[in-house]
């Protein structure tokens, strides 16, 4: 669903803590992480699509679920 | 008593703008905002790629089509921004909903 974006996260369960433990938390690493510099002439989305997706251009795109905290 | 008048010529002209345009009202917002998306996309872009010729003819373009767009929509719905930026016809359009940040 991510694009493998998606990442998880093992924190330490301390046996002292009064909540019930959260064993995996998930982030999302988006690719502008991994993009430097941005390449000249990247493949475009169309205009109608752009502001849905929230990006211009595909290699940049993170999709986000809303209410899943993903 | 103008003003009186003045509301009672106001109001077919409402109802049928509220009736048989809103639907064309919000589908040329839409098309406005997918342009306006793309050149705030480009805008940031050329800031760190000030010599991409590609995407300043690409912005350039979508600026004037974007124009083009605008006035035909100020035109048939009235203004789109304020202070000066936008045209208005007697009587003052402001006065008439909705306004663009409504929709």
């Amino acid at each position: 669903m991510n694009n493998g974006q998606l990442r998880e996260w093992y924190p330490f369960i301390s046996p002292c803590d009064p909540c019930p433990p959260i064993r995996v938390k998930t982030y999302v690493v988006p690719p502008n992480q991994y993009i430097v510099y941005q390449p000249m002439g990247l493949q475009q989305f169309p205009i109608d699509e752009a502001l849905f997706r929230g990006t211009l251009w595909p290699a940049l795109f993170s999709p986000y679920q809303p209410g899943t905290g993903n | 008593m103008d003003e009186y008048q003045l509301q009672e010529d106001r109001s077919p002209s409402y109802a049928q703008h509220a009736a048989a345009d809103f639907e064309t009202y919000v589908k040329e917002l839409e098309q406005l905002q997918k342009i306006d998306f793309v050149l705030v996309e480009l805008t940031l872009y050329l800031d760190t790629h000030p010599t991409d010729m590609q995407a300043i003819q690409q912005y350039n373009q979508l600026a004037q089509k974007r124009r083009v767009m605008a006035e035909a929509f100020e035109l048939k719905f009235g203004p789109l921004m304020s202070f000066g930026h936008s045209f208005s016809r007697y009587p003052w359009q402001w006065v008439q909903t909705p306004w663009p940040w409504q929709v």
